[in-house]
């Protein structure tokens, strides 16, 4: 029986117990630990307005033996596939595999924690955050008090994985909008994920949590002491860095030893140590290594190189690979004596897999210290630099493998004139692949010629500093949904830019209109990696609080459920709406009244797929950088054309808004100058009050202006809902344009919602505060 | 059909639909001239300057004034359009306007019908080359065309890979010739 005396079917009594719903901190609702089916019906509400948009890579599929197929033509596969339905088997594939590796990283930290500090170790976030577990209160319908409970929550993650995975295999799921249903509700999974491991993390490693000003630290490599023995810690997972950390401070090494990372370890590694360095995103990832100032180089997982040992090798910098997910074909080296190791390495240069994080540690110094006086570490001057690049022949084979189309030949050959200003420009758009320098028919080490030329400039990162504090929730709630606040910007994700400058004048724009920024990830590190004119970072001139003009470094890829969190929490904690098993109506919330935008400029892995998928089923639009048009599918609408019916929960009734708000959930642009207005764009909200639409539409028309052209958006008229949503500078203008196209006044609503629109187990009452 | 390696060789499947490969202006201009509603999609690239110094995007509004072809400016394009005295026919992203291309039903920025053939010119290969993808899979009603400098596998038709910036001009030229001759 549940809480509220009524009878449960068998497998929903077996949900109440798992979630322990006798404990009855708010009502159970409709929907806890969510299956495929019964999320279904949101899922195909959301994809009638935007629906899917394929852009397949190629027209063949070879799933299965019964391949090649050709799904050109409408044609269908041996097995009766057409290609849009295998495009969004791919997408929900790729969604699994990011849900996948947040949910695995989770439990190593989770199974490493619970050995260490027991099942029953409590979580604790700090004074100012009650909320702990926004994603997993409302989806598993848990409330997580200990690091036990946070098992529960990842088996479920694990249960779900396993069928939706099940659904890809040949000759199955035949439509593809079930399958976009399946990888919506696998990304929604791996906001779960990413929040179990986050929040592993704080209290495992004492993170820091409840507060906004959490230090600055070194980035670039240029900030990196190469007189030091030098650890390079790569991947993901802080497991094994945070040990080494332990060690160098058990030991008093802290100052003699450089620990310094890659990718999201380091943005972990400095959330548990502030001496800790940043080098830089995955871009920046060959460079480095290929510079040979790592002496020893230990990788965890996820978005960590695949050739690390061979590069590594060819510079003498020590491997180890500290997590079984990325084992190299190297030797398990976790049941062999220390020191044993430590002589192999250095003696032998042999490369090992310690999958004992302290072991790993131990040894790691200990090389590091060993081999570090004998290595030659330098870089390349300018006039050696100038030397290599004369064995240049401008072939231009190096610009035919360049993902970006680079004239790096060009570059090259200015190098050998001894003119460095094109290649400079460049490293901004490069992202570090190395397929130029593969192809060269010269033997051009075009890699060290752009290290020259590279900056040994150093930025300051701001370090991670976890979910949104409840406090301030309460404070932006209001001037969010109302709009005056004109949106929360979300900068997450990967470092496929066009232009590594892009992210930091993204934020710069937002922040100084007042917009709320929020970071993570790589995204994260390159907003610090560009100087203003008085040589300050975006974390350096924007205060760190989530309030109007701030700008939050939230912390690494699995802080991304923090975000979420924090639209959730909105609902939840200023609108006091019940989420738990209640996503149906937190989605919806989000949907209709945050005004929130994601903004994955570089998303290049599958964990950014997911990421931003989990993103759009919870009802936040997300702009995509070029690239990721080889994602194979966005989520879009048709303004003109697209349903726009909201039910107007006081009145009861249901209103066509005309409104496109917001207009897409998944959308590539082709430049920053593009993604600026159309960033704004998707903060607005139908719930936005004249006031607030006024702001929100200033910000539209004047980044217009500013990025792409004289003149009103062409869509404006669609956003303008009565006279008074008319940004005041612009009232003239924009009142003679309305005139002139016929525009008419419409009704304003008093609460808009999709609940009522489609069938749903969610009463309209539901969403009423 | 001959198989052509793109010049963008980084992740191509060119699969098995690839474009053909069209090196004669005159070629390139009859087909444009079949067309009955074509419409010519421009994209940022055009924004640079050419080797003998001309803005690419002049040759684009060469073109689509000679064949007079309705354009659509795309990216951040409309502003350098208007400052050079045209006023775009449609404004959309190329994201977009490829959605509405896939309605054989929408009326065409012209609101006379949906186009028939689809000319892409300064979009970025990668993005560029996914979008005619989608129209390929789903706009069997229309054909593509490119005026880059790259082969683009999934148009219908498309330009070699031009190994010298001059050639790719002088086919430009000449295009805008040959579309002049017949109107
Ligand atoms: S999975 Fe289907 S479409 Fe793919 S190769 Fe097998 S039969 Fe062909
Ligand atoms: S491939 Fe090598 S030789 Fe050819 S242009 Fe590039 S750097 Fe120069
Ligand atoms: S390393 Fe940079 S320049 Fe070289 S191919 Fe990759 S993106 Fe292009």
């Amino acid at each position: 029986m549940s809480a509220t005396g009524k009878k449960l079917s068998q497998k929903l009594e077996e949900i109440y117990e798992r979630i322990k719903a006798e404990i009855p901190w708010e009502p159970v609702g409709p929907t806890p630990m969510p299956e495929i089916p019964d999320l279904r019906q949101w899922d195909m509400r959301l994809l009638k307005t935007y629906a899917p948009f394929y852009m397949p890579f190629c027209d063949l599929c070879c799933f299965c033996t019964y391949g090649k197929c050709d799904l050109t033509e409408g044609r269908r596969g041996a097995c009766g596939i057409d290609i849009a339905t295998q495009q969004a088997r791919f997408v929900l594939l790729a969604c699994l595999m990011g849900c996948s590796a947040h949910a695995a990283h989770g439990g190593h930290i989770l199974e490493f924690l619970i050995e260490k500090r027991g099942l029953d170790k409590k979580i604790d976030l700090g004074t100012f955050i009650e909320v702990e577990a926004p994603n997993i209160r409302t989806v598993v319908g848990l409330k997580p008090e200990t690091l036990g409970d946070l098992q529960i929550a990842l088996e479920y993650v694990f249960k779900e994985i396993t069928h939706l995975l099940d659904s890809c295999h040949t000759g199955q799921e035949g439509s593809a909008l079930d399958y976009e249903s399946k990888a919506l509700h696998a990304s929604m999974l791996d906001h779960v994920g990413m929040e179990i491991a986050d929040i592993a993390q704080i209290v495992g490693f004492g993170f820091p949590a409840s507060v906004a000003e959490t230090p600055l630290v070194d980035m670039g490599w240029g900030a990196i002491d190469k007189s030091k023995p030098v650890i390079l810690v790569s991947g993901h997972n802080p497991a094994t860095s945070t040990v080494v950390i332990d060690y160098l401070r058990e030991h008093n090494l802290e100052d003699q030893v450089e620990v310094c990372g890659l990718c999201c370890t380091a943005l972990e590694t400095t959330r548990y140590s502030s001496k800790a360095k940043i080098v830089g995103p995955l871009s920046r990832a060959l460079f480095f290594m290929r510079a040979g100032i790592a002496d020893v180089i230990m990788t965890d997982e996820q978005c960590i190189r695949t050739d690390t040992p061979q590069e590594a090798a060819k510079v003498g910098s020590a491997v180890i690979a500290c997590l079984d997910k990325a084992m190299y074909g190297l030797e398990d080296a976790t049941e062999i004596d220390t020191d044993e190791i430590v002589r192999r390495m250095v003696d032998n240069k042999e490369q090992f897999a310690i999958l004992d994080s302290i072991k790993a540690a131990e040894v790691a110094v200990k090389v590091a210290m060993e081999i570090a006086p004998q290595r030659k570490k330098g870089w390349l001057t300018e006039e050696e630099a100038i030397e290599l690049a004369k064995k240049c022949t401008n072939c231009k084979m190096c610009e035919q493998v360049c993902p970006n189309l680079f004239n790096i030949g060009g570059g090259i050959t200015e190098v050998a004139k001894g003119d460095f200003d094109l290649i400079r420009q460049q490293i901004l758009q490069c992202i570090g692949c190395g397929k130029c320098e593969q192809e060269c028919p010269n033997n051009v080490p075009i890699f060290k010629i752009m290290q020259t030329a590279a900056s040994m400039e150093t930025w300051k990162c701001r370090t991670g500093r976890g979910p949104v504090m409840d406090t301030e929730i309460r404070n932006v709630g209001a001037p969010i949904t109302l709009g005056t606040i004109p949106g929360v910007i979300a900068l997450v994700g990967c470092s496929n830019y066009p232009d590594i400058d892009d992210v930091a004048d993204m934020v710069d724009e937002f922040a100084k209109r007042k917009y709320i920024v929020v970071l993570t990830g790589c995204a994260a590190m390159v907003a610090g990696m560009k100087k203003d004119k008085d040589g300050l970072t975006v974390y350096e001139k924007y205060p760190p609080d989530f309030a109007a003009g701030g700008v939050v470094n939230i912390g690494s890829c699995v802080s991304n459920a923090h975000i979420s969190g924090a639209a959730i929490k909105i609902a939840n904690i200023f609108a006091a709406l019940p989420l738990r098993g209640n996503y149906e109506v937190m989605a919806d919330y989000v949907l209709n009244r945050v005004g929130v935008c994601g903004v994955a400029w570089g998303a290049m892995s599958q964990k950014a797929a997911s990421i931003g998928t989990g993103f759009n089923r919870l009802g936040v639009p997300v702009v995509l950088g070029p690239h990721s048009s080889k994602y194979r599918r966005l989520f879009l609408s048709r303004k003109e054309e697209d349903d726009w019916k909201v039910m107007d929960a006081r009145k009861r009734e249901i209103v066509d808004t005309v409104e496109p708000a917001p207009e897409h959930l998944a959308y590539v642009c082709e430049t920053k100058e593009k993604a600026m207005p159309m960033i704004a764009k998707l903060c607005i909200r139908r719930n936005d009050t004249p006031q607030g639409r006024a702001i929100k539409l200033n910000h539209y028309i004047s980044l217009y202006r500013k990025y792409i052209g004289p003149g009103l958006p062409e869509d404006l008229h669609l956003f303008v809902r009565r006279d008074a949503d008319i940004p005041l500078v612009y009232k003239k203008e924009v009142r003679a344009h309305l005139q002139e196209i016929g525009w008419q006044p419409r009704e304003p609503i008093g609460l808009p919602t999709l609940i009522g629109t489609y069938p749903t187990k969610v009463p309209v009452d539901a969403v009423i505060h | 059909m001959s198989s052509v390696i793109p010049r963008h060789r980084v992740n191509v499947l060119t699969g098995i639909k690839s474009a053909r490969l069209v090196e004669d202006p005159a070629e390139y201009a009859n087909l444009i001239k079949k067309a009955k509603r074509p419409l010519l999609v421009i994209g940022p690239l055009l924004l640079e300057s050419s080797p003998d110094g001309k803005l690419l995007l002049e040759y684009a509004l060469d073109i689509a004034k000679v064949a007079n072809i309705p354009i659509c400016a795309t990216a951040q394009t409309k502003g350098k359009v208007v400052e050079l005295g045209v006023k775009p026919d449609s404004v959309y992203d190329v994201v977009e306007i490829v959605n509405a291309l896939k309605d054989p039903d929408w009326p065409g920025v012209k609101k006379v019908g949906n186009h028939d053939l689809v000319i892409f010119f300064g979009i970025r290969s990668d993005l560029g080359n996914q979008s005619l993808s989608t129209l390929k899979h789903f706009a069997p009603h229309l054909k593509t065309m490119t005026l880059c400098k790259h082969y683009f596998p999934h148009a219908n038709y498309s330009l070699p890979n031009f190994k010298k910036d001059v050639k790719w001009q002088e086919f430009l030229e000449n295009l805008v010739a040959n579309l002049e001759k017949g109107s």
